[in-house]
């Protein structure tokens, strides 16, 4: 029966090829699809890990839930072996400290309310790939009177890179500290919320300025992103017993968890529509292929041959058709998704953002299969239905048909 | 008796009307018999052949398969029955196009699972031989002629060994030569193998060589002919109108 089902696929050419052609259509839709949606989500990731958050970043507890109002209740003292206990750990690449503080910075006309972190500008440089320097210069180790801004202080306050400004903010006792600064460079991360407050100055700077070296967050890069939660096992199993928490950068920012969700939901539907479309229009080419063998059933059934031999023969052949369609689609998705990703795709600044990125087609072996699957069962079902009818059609009147 | 049919009528809807294709029809088949069914068309020749091969069921009466009534039977149990004791011969030959002539042969042979692979290509190999298209077993339907395909289904048909081998208009596709060519072969077959054959037919040359005929018209059957010698003697003939016109048409 197989040698037969498969011959009877190869029968007509054109049709076949045409039946072929719509799941390998939809295969590769959904591959592409797929594929882009995931490369949104990798950059979305990659973007807030390298211009934000790091992979992972440990703090006091109830630091991240409470800490933002007061970040001087959350301080860590001599974090030197802490870090250096997180950078022993295998799979890390850098640790940082960070401490956070809010304030105002003062141009001589006019100030602008800040959100401030004292950075370690070394480690910060290697960390913040996607933080894109649009004047100026990163902060530097020696610049201990730097200043980087997010672009929106920097259009508010009308500062550019060289420029003199005061920061006011104050120490971990309650007393105002003022710290003049120079601007060393405006940068742009993927949310322009963020760079509306953002502030960077050397953890020195801020240390100064706060009258205290403690430092809020130690913030952890790893060499691969999808080490992130082993990592952060590791790490939560070795600081449960000393008043730390450990946070991934998906806890930190929740949007991102959103974000996937509303592109999974999208995508779904995207997968269903595709899934009809295959569905009706390889139903149509094997209801036409197989009520032209109408004949041809009868005589099998005329032969001794059972109803349901004949639903199986008809079903084996969508079978073969949906395996090789969906096989030629994955291939042909799997070009096409390495050819556009050469090219890349421009793509404008998502909403609340200033960057735009290039897009890509990530090749996600679950979209692969997720796609594979789609196309075989999509022409299953059509040739399902197609086979059930024609099972059913009386021997007599499926004799008649034959010319 | 290979076959009996038993007060049968066949009736089937068309649109709102029930047409009634045959109706309490009675007949007996003999082993061995070289039987013409025959009569104009609409007459039910083709009704009557369909329930002798059990892939139609009758409304009312009995079809009796071997000593087996088959009218209450399921689907299931007619197909073994088919694929066991009927072979059958079809006027547009129902090759399987994708299949080569010996793959034809052999196709409903794959449902005997006592046969081993190597005894199923013996028997596909002698009946090809029976037929005489030994050196076209490798060839497709669409690489034979007419004749050839009809070759190839007779030993389709011959090669399960059935009880009956029932012919649907076996001749109306192909020419003249080629019929007659076909027609002796089947006779021949009858002949050396015993293998009782049930045409229904408008040929002439398929009467002159049965040695049974019966006569249908409306469903009803009017005569019935045993050959003796080279005339027929009518162990029932109903005659009316359209009797003497098939007479006319005779002569």
């Amino acid at each position: 029966m197989l040698t037969l089902a498969l011959r009877n696929v190869f029968r007509h050419r054109v049709r076949t090829t045409i039946t072929l052609a719509a799941i390998v259509f939809g295969v590769v839709g959904l591959i592409l699809s797929g594929g882009f949606v995931q490369d949104i989500f990798l950059q979305l990731g990659e973007a807030i890990i390298h211009s934000q958050s790091g992979h992972l970043q440990v703090a006091k507890t109830g630091f991240q839930a409470e800490g933002t109002r007061k970040p001087d209740l959350y301080l860590m003292q001599n974090p030197e072996r802490l870090k250096a206990r997180i950078a022993a750990l295998p799979g890390v690449t850098e640790v940082m400290a960070r401490v956070s503080f809010s304030g105002l910075l003062n141009n001589g006309r006019s100030d602008v309310a800040i959100i401030g972190e004292g950075i370690e500008p070394e480690p910060e440089a290697q960390l913040g790939t996607y933080m894109k320097i649009v004047a100026g210069r990163r902060l530097a180790a020696n610049d201990l009177n730097g200043i980087m801004l997010g672009q929106g202080v920097a259009q508010a306050l009308k500062l550019r890179p060289g420029d003199p400004a005061t920061l006011v903010m104050s120490t971990t006792t309650g007393a105002t500290n003022t710290l003049d600064v120079e601007v060393a460079g405006v940068f742009q991360t993927f949310s322009k919320d963020y760079d509306a407050h953002a502030i960077r100055v050397p953890l020195a700077a801020a240390h100064e300025a706060m009258d205290n070296q403690g430092v809020n967050t130690i913030v952890v890069s790893l060499a691969q992103t999808h080490d992130t939660h082993d990592i952060a096992t590791l790490l939560r199993a070795q600081l449960a017993n000393e008043g730390l928490e450990v946070w991934t950068w998906e806890e930190l920012n929740d949007f991102y968890d959103k974000t996937v969700k509303l592109y999974d939901q999208q995508f779904g539907v995207l997968r269903l529509i595709v899934l009809a479309m295959v569905l009706l229009s390889v139903a149509n080419s094997v209801n036409m292929s197989v009520f032209e063998r109408v004949a041809e059933f009868g005589t099998m059934r005329a032969l001794g041959n059972r109803s349901r031999t004949v639903f199986l023969l008809v079903t084996i052949e969508t079978v073969f058709l949906g395996v090789i369609g969906a096989s030629i689609g994955v291939i042909v998705g799997m070009v096409l998704a390495f050819a556009i990703s050469a090219i890349g795709i421009p793509m404008p600044p998502p909403p609340h953002a200033d960057l735009g990125y290039t897009a890509r087609i990530q090749l996600v072996p679950s979209v692969i299969f997720g796609a594979f699957v789609v196309g075989v069962i999509a022409t299953t079902f059509a040739g399902m239905f197609a086979a059930l009818r024609v099972s059913k059609i009386p021997v007599v009147h499926a004799l008649r048909q034959a010319i | 008796m290979i076959v009996r049919i038993e007060n049968v009528t066949k009736e089937y809807p068309l649109g709102e009307q029930t047409v009634c294709a045959l109706r309490n029809v009675n007949l007996n088949v003999e082993d061995g018999v070289f039987l013409a069914i025959a009569g104009p068309s609409g007459s039910g020749k083709s009704t009557l052949l369909n329930l002798m091969g059990c892939i139609d069921s009758p409304t009312r009466g009995r079809v009796i398969i071997n000593g087996k009534d088959v009218s209450d039977k399921d689907p299931d149990a007619l197909a073994s029955l088919r694929a066991r004791s009927i072979g059958f011969i079809f006027q547009t030959f129902n090759l399987f196009p994708v299949l080569s002539a010996e793959e034809n042969v052999e196709y409903p042979l794959l449902q005997f699972k006592e046969l081993t692979a190597s005894q199923r290509r013996q028997r596909v190999q002698h009946y090809l031989g029976v037929v005489g298209l030994s050196e076209f077993a490798r060839h497709r339907p669409n690489q034979l002629s007419g004749g050839q395909r009809q070759r190839v289904a007779i030993a389709r048909a011959l090669v399960v060994h059935p009880k009956i081998i029932l012919a649907d208009e076996p001749t109306a596709n192909l020419d003249h030569k080629t019929g007659g060519g076909i027609l002796r072969l089947m006779r021949k077959i009858n002949r050396r193998t015993g293998a009782t054959f049930v045409f229904s037919t408008h040929d002439r040359r398929v009467i002159d060589m049965a040695d049974r005929r019966v006569d249908l018209e409306d469903g009803e059957i009017v005569r019935l002919g045993v050959r003796r010698g080279k005339e027929w003697a009518y162990a029932m003939e109903r005659v009316n109108d359209s009797d003497a016109d098939n007479e006319e048409d005779d002569a």
